[in-house]
Formats: C-alpha cells, sequence, structure tokens
C-alpha cells in the first residue's frame, strides 16, 4: 500500500538535499501542482515561487480561482497573463502533437523569465507516472506528448524538481488529503488546457464555445451526482469536433459544430472504461448545449470509448 | 522477502507491474531490458517480469537481452504481452500480427483452472488487452493455460521450466483478478527460493 506520511518525509529530505536557493513551481491550480507546491512549501518555505500562467485555455474562472487558491496557501506567487501570446503561438495549428510542443515551450519561456528576474535555477514541476510514460522516449513509444516532459525544450537552464514522478492520481490525492490541500478531489485537467479539447485549430472564438460547454458538462454532471443520480465520474469534459452536420432550427435548415461529450472512470489515467451516465442526465447536457450555444452547435454526441484503444482525452 | 525485477520492453504498463509489486510488498526494481544476466543475478533476483512494449514480435526477433535471460535462468519469469510472445518464439513457437487485434475489455477463459498463477481467479473473468501481434503457434515444451474468443493463446507455460507467459495485461486496474495473478506469481517466486 501507499504510505503518505512516510512519502512526504522522504520527499521533504529529499528537496532539501537537492535544492539550495530559490525554485520555481509552475502552478496550474490541479492537484498535482498543488501537491507538489504544499511539499515544496514545507522543504523550502518562502524561497519558493509559486507561478501561474494564464493560457487562455483555462476552463471558466479557472485562473481566478488559482490566485486565490495560491493566496489561501500563502505562497509567494506570480501570476502571469499570457492567453494573446498562447492565442497568437497556435494560430493555424492543428497537428496534436505540435499544440503540445509549442504549449510546452511556451511555458518554460515564461518561466525563464521569471527565474533571471528572480535569480532562480529549479524549476519544480508536478509531473506524475503517466506524464512520463506517455510521452516516450528510447524504447517507449511516444502516445502523446506532456507538456511538463515531452512538450520541454531540448536546452532547458533550469534544473527540474519532480518530486511526485512515480506516483499516479490516486496516489497524489492521498497525499493531498494528508497535506489538507483542498483541491484533492478536483478532476484532473490536462496542463496544454482547452487547447486538446479543440480538434482542429484551437482560436480564441473555438476556445469560448468548448469552454462553455464544458462548464454546463461540469455543472450538470456535478448537480447530478449531488442529487445522487450518479456517481461523480473520474474525469468528465466537452471535446470540440472538426465536423459539421446538418439540422434543422426554426423551420430553417442548420449547420453547425458539435460537440462531444466524454466521461470517464479510472484509478490512474494508465486505463480506463467510460462512464454510464443516466440518459436523462445527457438529454439535460444535451439540451442545455445545443440551446444556449445553438449558434454555433447542433449536434451532441457520447464518446463510448475506453481506454485502450481510446485515450481519455482527444488529442 | 522476496526480490522481483521488471526488465522495462518499453511498455506503457511498466511502470503498473512495478507498482502492483510494491503494493504487495515484494522488492522491485524496473531495470532496462539491456542488463546482463550477471547484473541481475549478482543483485540476487527471485524472478523476473518481461514486460510489454512497443517492438512487434510478431516483426521482430529481438528483444534485448530477453533470450540471455530465457536461456539462463532457474528463477520464475512472467512475460506480460510482448514479453509472452518472444517467450513463445524463443522456444522455438512464433508468434504473427492478429488478425483480430484486442484493445480494452476482454472476456478471459481459463483452460487450466488449477494451475497455480491462477489459484483464486475464476473460469471466467474481465481481462484488459492491448496487443497488434499474438502467438500463433505453441512450442511442444509449452502449454496453454487460457484463451478469449479471439485469441488462442492468453496465458502459457513451459512444461519444464518456471516460465509463465500472459497475453493480457494482469497490471492494469480494470483487470478484475490482476492483483490475485500478481499475489499467485509472488507465491511461485517464493515457493521457488526455498526449492
Amino acid at each position: 500500500m501507499f504510505k503518505p506520511t512516510a512519502f512526504i518525509k522522504e520527499a521533504t529530505e529529499q528537496i532539501q538535499k537537492t535544492v539550495k536557493g530559490k525554485a520555481l513551481i509552475a502552478f496550474s491550480g490541479g492537484v498535482d501542482s498543488t501537491v507538489c507546491a504544499a511539499l515544496v512549501n514545507k522543504a523550502i518555505g518562502d524561497q519558493l515561487i509559486a507561478v501561474h500562467v494564464d493560457t487562455g485555455y483555462m476552463r471558466k474562472n479557472e485562473s481566478k480561482n488559482t490566485k486565490k487558491l495560491m493566496e489561501e496557501m500563502n505562497l509567494n506567487y506570480r501570476f502571469i497573463d499570457a492567453s494573446k501570446e498562447y492565442y497568437a503561438s497556435l494560430k493555424n495549428v492543428t497537428d496534436p502533437e505540435k499544440k503540445r510542443k509549442i504549449i510546452g515551450e511556451k511555458f518554460i519561456e515564461l518561466f525563464d523569465e521569471v527565474a533571471n528576474e528572480e535569480n532562480i535555477q529549479y524549476l519544480v514541476q508536478g509531473t506524475i507516472a503517466p506524464d512520463w510514460i506517455e510521452s516516450g522516449g528510447e524504447l517507449r513509444d511516444t502516445i502523446k506528448s506532456h507538456h511538463n516532459v515531452g512538450g520541454l525544450p531540448e536546452k532547458m537552464n533550469l534544473k527540474l524538481v519532480e518530486p511526485l514522478r512515480d506516483l499516479y492520481k490516486d496516489e497524489v490525492r492521498e497525499l493531498a488529503r494528508e497535506l489538507h490541500v483542498s483541491v484533492s478531489e478536483k478532476q484532473p485537467f490536462p496542463g496544454p488546457g482547452l487547447a486538446i479539447r479543440i480538434m482542429g485549430e484551437a482560436t480564441p472564438k473555438r476556445t469560448d464555445i468548448v469552454r462553455e460547454a464544458c462548464a454546463i458538462v461540469e455543472e450538470e454532471i456535478e448537480k447530478a451526482s449531488s442529487e445522487k443520480k450518479m456517481t461523480l465520474p473520474w474525469q468528465y469534459f466537452a471535446v470540440l469536433l472538426p465536423v459539421k452536420s446538418v439540422g434543422v432550427h426554426g423551420d430553417k435548415r442548420a449547420y453547425g459544430q458539435v460537440i462531444a461529450i466524454r466521461a470517464v472512470e479510472s484509478m490512474d489515467a494508465m486505463s480506463c472504461s467510460f462512464s454510464t451516465i443516466p440518459h436523462d442526465i445527457i438529454d439535460v447536457i444535451s439540451n442545455r448545449i445545443t440551446n444556449t450555444l445553438g449558434h454555433d452547435i447542433n449536434r451532441v454526441v457520447y464518446d463510448v470509448t475506453n481506454k485502450p484503444p481510446g485515450t481519455i482525452e482527444w488529442e | 522477502m522476496v526480490s522481483i525485477y521488471v526488465v522495462d520492453n518499453g511498455g506503457q504498463w511498466t511502470h503498473r507491474e512495478w507498482r502492483m509489486l510494491k503494493y504487495l510488498d515484494a522488492t522491485t526494481k524496473i531495470v532496462p531490458n539491456t542488463t546482463s544476466w550477471k547484473t541481475l543475478t549478482d543483485e540476487g533476483v527471485d524472478g523476473l517480469i518481461l514486460s510489454g512494449g512497443a517492438p512487434r514480435i510478431g516483426l521482430e526477433n529481438k528483444l534485448g537481452n530477453c533470450d540471455e535471460y530465457l536461456r539462463k535462468s532457474d528463477i520464475p519469469i512472467l512475460g506480460i504481452c510482448a514479453g509472452h510472445q518472444f517467450m513463445a518464439r524463443f522456444f522455438g513457437g512464433d508468434a504473427k500480427p492478429s488478425k483480430i487485434p484486442e484493445f480494452g475489455k476482454i472476456t478471459l477463459t481459463l483452460i487450466e483452472r488449477e494451475h497455480p498463477l491462477f489459484i483464486n481467479v475464476p473460469k471466467e473473468s474481465i481481462v484488459w488487452e492491448s496487443h497488434n501481434d499474438e502467438i500463433t503457434i505453441l512450442p511442444d515444451s509449452m502449454k496453454n493455460l487460457a484463451k478469449s474468443e479471439n485469441c488462442t493463446f492468453q496465458a502459457i507455460m513451459h512444461k519444464e521450466k518456471p516460465f509463465f507467459g500472459l497475453q493480457f495485461h494482469p497490471e492494469v486496474n480494470n483487470t478484475e483478478y490482476g492483483e490475485q495473478i500478481f499475489t499467485n506469481f509472488i507465491s511461485i517466486c517464493k515457493k521457488n527460493q526455498t526449492t
């Protein structure tokens, strides 16, 4: 079994041994980076600076809430709104691996700037096992380049510190509970954010569509689960597809885009089965999406693929 | 304490095998498949897992030093997926691209229920698969222990040596009796320690 207290003790000692001076943590506000920040903060205190980047591909209110979280945790922090830069660098990019690499490199550029100003040598990341496993290398095939591993530039000045590398999400959550981290049960959200939930070009307009659709999926599923109509899936979100389909709106032909709903059960993200959401809940979600986003979306589908052969996210 | 190493053939679930062993209190470590047999014996290992991996055993003959381990070992070896296919090929069988590859949820049917590897595993159970190739010819020195609808050789054993192979993935969380199969393999390694 996993022993969180023993892990915390060992990791803290290890961090104190390796990190001499100031360190920067890439802080998305998800479970992994928040646990990592709590752990490193415990080890080196105010030598740690948390940096949150609003990439423009965050979910509704996510960056605002992350700012609050950094304040709650009494972290030294920097908040960078880089959404315009990200949108510009992903213009005309449709290949999922290219998106991931551009996003990864951009993160490092921004961190380097802060590191230079603050004279920081270490970059702490909440990298966990699936991130480096799926990023591949040597014998292992690249399934997808996780921005924090496969998306890193070849040459880096900052030294990486990744205390959670051998853990999976369930173990990180155990640490989170032990460290009283408020986001311990927050659902996973990938570093490249909504950019990889948009098949094709991740324009600001398409990002707004998928952001709203994700918010609807989250709100309805969380509501249904709090009313005990279903159990909360491990992860649940919307994906904007690159196909159009024909519909009918007020006796007129509509030709709009498609949203896929994805909800899965997993423990470690290395395998998953699709969630069986009750049909009446899917019905509510579908109606809300096609009505509030009716101008762009006229069809909703439900993804019934396990991993393998699929992966959790679509890109 | 029993020490079982995971030989990394580049699988997506190599690290899950390591975690499974760690949770079941075995001493374990992931080692590259280029590790020499001597290094492994010098470290006093009691059992080996040959992980799966992206190499296509149906198309290639080589899997690091896995052939050396199979030639020299008298400790238990469990081959998973690519490791399982390689084992059959090493002893004179063959593996080829599957006519119907299996991905995800599959029903496993045990042919040989009394086998030590399948203690407390029912005749039918859900297992998770992910393979492009499969064993097409089982060597005379090996015996088939399980099958699925689209794959004849899901679990194999050597008739004289403590070597086993599984086409499915017991290390994956969705495999119903995966942890039980690992527990059973650990028992096999412990038993072999004392003989």
